[in-house]
């Protein structure tokens, strides 16, 4: 099925859904509301979309759009060779929305690292834990309003001397 | 014995020397590359500019077999805690040297989650600076620690009264 097809097969079904149709270097991004993740790009994967290249999140805190956080998907069809970008849109006070692991694995990682770096959950997401930053960190460091020098955890560690030798050393 | 043969065969010397020339001509080094100067330390293991030449061949994955730690690479804020316990497992007497601009300062990342300089943390005995420094530079600050190691006074390792 072209991706053509699938486009308007989408706007048809899931109108609730879609924000918007736009294109951007020839390659046609779809905006959608956070809720209908599961279900739009299980049509996209049923029409041939099988390969997720790459998920990760925008912080429109600036830039403005239709919310806060876009969670932005880059689909492949490794059969048509075409690409397309679902770009779904969560608020700020609810930044949550369900989990596409049970379509692709590699989407566990990689919505991990959305949720450590800008906060936002995966319903259904099998271990939604921090991937990079330390376990006990506190904040997501990749939205616009967290300080870029961060909260002094850079400088939260202990301070090892020289123990017993070279105490007296001058130089 | 005659008195030729003592003039020739005997070398005196105190044992506060002897022990630094021992220790400065084979230090241990254990690796720890984060990043690209983990890669350019390499270079300094082989033969171009081979530091077997100065004893410290021995490069040891074990903290608790050596005496010698080379910080190379950025060090963040979630590798700090281990480049701690690293430091401490290590036996003393033990040296560090802080390898490129990263290690030392945090060089060009100037961020929330990169140490700007593991000696606001831990000792650091000798920085290279650079990024990454060459080869020659790494040699350089190993000799220059095997000139630190032996100006070391044995009394400075005894334990305090107080402790
Ligand atoms: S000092 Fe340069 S070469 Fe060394 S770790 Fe930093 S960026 Fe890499």
């Amino acid at each position: 099925m072209s991706l053509e097809k699938t486009l308007s097969q989408i706007k048809g079904s899931f109108s609730d859904y879609v924000l918007g149709l736009t294109e951007y270097a020839g390659e046609q991004i779809i905006h959608i509301k956070g809720q209908g993740v599961i279900d739009v790009l299980k049509t996209f994967k049923d029409a041939g979309f099988n390969f997720l290249a790459d998920l990760t999140a925008i912080d429109n805190l600036t830039l403005g759009g239709f919310e806060r956080f876009a969670v932005v998907y880059h689909l492949l069809s490794h059969g048509s060779a075409e690409r397309v970008t679902i770009k779904a849109y969560v608020p700020e006070d609810n930044p949550v929305l369900p989990s596409i692991e049970s379509l692709w694995k590699t989407a566990d990682w990689q919505e991990r690292e959305v949720f450590d770096l800008f906060g936002i959950e995966f319903e259904g997401h099998p271990n939604l834990t921090r991937i990079m930053n330390p376990d006990d960190y506190e904040g997501h460091p990749l939205r616009k309003d967290y300080p870029r020098l961060g909260r002094k955890e850079r400088y939260d560690f202990p301070v090892i001397d020289r123990g017993i030798q070279k105490q007296k050393r001058t130089e | 014995m005659n008195h030729d043969d003592i003039k020739s065969n005997v070398l005196t010397t105190t044992i506060e020397r002897a022990i630094n020339w021992g220790r400065k001509n084979s230090l241990w080094p254990m690796p720890f590359g984060t990043a690209c100067c983990g890669i350019e330390f390499m270079a300094v293991l082989a033969a171009r500019t081979d530091i077997s030449r100065f004893g410290a061949e021995a490069i040891r994955f074990s903290p608790r077999q050596s005496d010698l730690l080379i910080v190379a690479g950025r060090i963040s804020i979630k590798m700090m805690p281990v480049l701690i316990r690293i430091y401490e497992q290590m036996p003393e007497p033990k040296w560090v040297i802080s390898m490129g601009a990263c290690a030392s300062t945090g060089g060009v990342f100037d961020t929330y989650s990169v140490i700007q300089g593991i000696d606001n943390f831990i000792p650091v005995d000798v920085y290279i600076p650079g990024c990454p420094p060459r080869p020659e530079g790494v040699v350089e600050s190993l000799m220059k620690l095997q000139n630190l190691v032996d100006k070391e006074k044995l009394s400075d390792y005894a334990l305090s009264s107080s402790k």
